[in-house]
């Protein structure tokens, strides 16, 4: 479904992923791990057109998307929920799932809008509150069901469970684990390793901008490497 | 007690018109983090261009806004693709020093075009309306009443539009805004001719009610800037709240102390309301 090939990233002259390669097929949910640094949210800005690409080929559906503007890469089906969250803090949380939609013209938006609210209850209670004052959890709640109101074919989560607590990370692993289940495909960017190989069918893992490791979730979990430097036992 | 109402409806007319220049400029710094400088200049061509066609050309003054409104539609994008655009990933000061340099260019134009005689659009507008001992001239009546319309359809535009979400989104948050699929380059031209339209508005508003001349267009535009301060930076809400209240203020001041000092007296109040409310009456802290 996504293709990566030789792809070359940098801010300024500076290059921080020096040419990588990897693919997603329909319906499976990869992972990219790695320490901090290694250049796992500059792939995934590159593939959304938040960054440029200085060299390689990004496909998607077998289409060339390599450097197109971002709105046009949603609208191609791949829609990302950043890192951090970035919900429009001072609109209500219903107009932020609205604004998820932003491309949508079908007639079913209203729907999902009730089905986002069933399947993440919090968001109903906080429907008219303004984003930017509910609690991390929350506001991570939000920002996946925004993403998925896109209707989106691929979803790419960067650091879904970044400064929650152990308990709402597992409920963030559960909600993705459903959203596989819903046969959406997914690229996961996690530093929680071990969340996320225990998600993934396959993964890479990220040193330096570059790809040093790729397999399949339990191979990774039980490679020595991965093991010693990520999952720490 | 009469008095005091006569002057609150004095200062709901040109406190309508703040708010049209200051919608303006609050969306346009929402979006791109730039003061306009050149807006009260622009709007002030668009009540020359009425003015010219109405008394050169003869045209139905009602007509004559519509392609006044359709010029400035046009005119806001070309600004934000020429002037703009290019320094948009400058630094800030350039966004400045464009904004300073299309203001002279402006009141330069309107100098050629129009002479530097002050001119008033020809309304005949007559009639003056008495309710319960308040006297509202027809043509303040009129003015209030377009204006209340027009805040009225750009905060439904701006609320109930997937294009005015889009323009609340960039302004939260740009990145977040490319990843919902808003395309960024065109929300700037739709925020330019939008600004610029209502800017076309409040000149004729000013035209008829009082008269344009050079300095008129820099003189509103600061206003406008005050308003911005005063309800917030950014904020439409505030845009609205904050042109009422100066307004209202004014003409207060200028009905009770002196109209020599209104402006001093409208200032101070600004001042008094930034010491109690820094981020401005409904700007978040
Ligand atoms: N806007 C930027 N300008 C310059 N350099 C940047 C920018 N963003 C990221 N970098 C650099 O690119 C490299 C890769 O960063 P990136 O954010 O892709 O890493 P990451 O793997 O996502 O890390 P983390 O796990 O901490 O999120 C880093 O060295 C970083 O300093
Ligand atoms: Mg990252």
């Amino acid at each position: 479904m996504l293709k990566i090939e030789d792809l070359k990233v940098g801010y300024g002259s500076i290059e921080v992923i020096h040419g990588i390669n990897l693919e997603v097929r329909t319906g499976e949910c990869v992972a990219l791990i790695g320490a901090n640094g290694a250049g796992k949210s500059s792939t995934l800005k590159a593939i959304c057109g938040l960054v440029p690409v200085k060299s390689g080929k990004v496909t998607f559906e077998g289409r060339d998307i390599t450097n197109l503007s971002g709105h046009a890469v949603v609208q191609a089906g791949i829609t990302m929920c950043p890192e951090g969250r970035q919900v429009f803090p001072q609109m209500s949380t219903i107009k932020n799932l609205r604004m998820g939609a932003y491309t949508r013209r079908d007639a079913e938006q209203e729907a999902d809008l009730d089905r986002m609210m069933d399947m993440f209850p919090i968001l109903r209670d906080r429907a008219h509150q303004a984003a930017g004052t509910l609690s991390g959890g929350e506001q991570e709640m939000l920002a996946i069901a925004r993403a998925l109101m896109a209707r989106p074919k691929l979803c790419i989560f960067d650091e879904p469970s970044l400064g929650l607590a152990p308990k709402i990370v597992a409920e963030v692993a559960a909600t993705i684990a459903r959203i596989k289940d819903m046969g959406k495909t997914i690229l996961l960017v996690e530093q929680n390793s071990l969340m996320a190989l225990r998600l993934a069918d396959r993964a890479y893992l990220f040193e330096a901008g570059e790809i040093v490791l790729s397999g399949t979730g339990e191979e990774l979990q039980s490679h020595p490497e991965v093991v010693k430097a990520y999952l720490g036992h | 007690m009469i008095e005091i109402l006569q002057q609150i409806v004095n200062g709901v007319a040109i406190g309508g018109v703040y708010v049209l220049i200051a919608l303006g400029l609050t969306t346009v710094f929402g979006i791109l983090g730039i003061a306009h400088f050149a807006h009260g200049s622009v709007s002030m061509f668009g009540g020359y261009l009425t003015f010219f066609m109405v008394t050169a050309w003869g045209f139905p003054l009602l007509l004559a806004i519509l392609i006044a409104l359709i010029v400035g539609f046009l005119l806001g994008m070309l600004i934000e693709l020429l002037a703009y655009r290019p320094v948009r990933n400058a630094n800030h000061i350039n966004a400045f020093i464009v904004a300073l340099g299309l203001t002279m260019m402006v009141e330069g134009l309107n100098l050629q075009f129009f002479g530097h005689e002050q001119v008033v659009i020809p309304t005949n507008l007559a009639r003056v309306f008495d309710i319960g001992g308040v006297t509202i001239p027809e043509l303040r009546l009129y003015v209030i009443i377009a204006a209340a319309l027009l805040i009225i359809a750009m905060t439904l535009f701006v609320e109930k539009t997937k294009t005015g979400q889009a323009i609340r989104a960039v302004a939260e948050n740009r990145d977040a805004a490319i990843l919902m699929g808003v395309n960024v380059k065109t929300i700037p031209l739709v925020v330019f001719a939008i600004s610029t339209a209502l800017g076309v508005c409040a000149g004729v508003m000013v035209g008829s009610l009082f008269a344009i001349a050079p300095g008129i267009g820099e003189w509103l535009v600061v206003k406008g800037f005050a308003v911005l301060i005063l309800g917030g930076l950014g904020s439409i809400p505030g845009a609205i709240v904050g042109g009422l209240v100066l307004g209202v203020t004014e003409a207060l001041a200028a009905g009770f102390i002196s109209s020599a000092y209104k402006d001093v007296i409208a200032f101070v109040v600004m001042i008094a309301v930034l010491l109690l409310r820094p981020q401005g009456l409904m700007g978040k802290a």
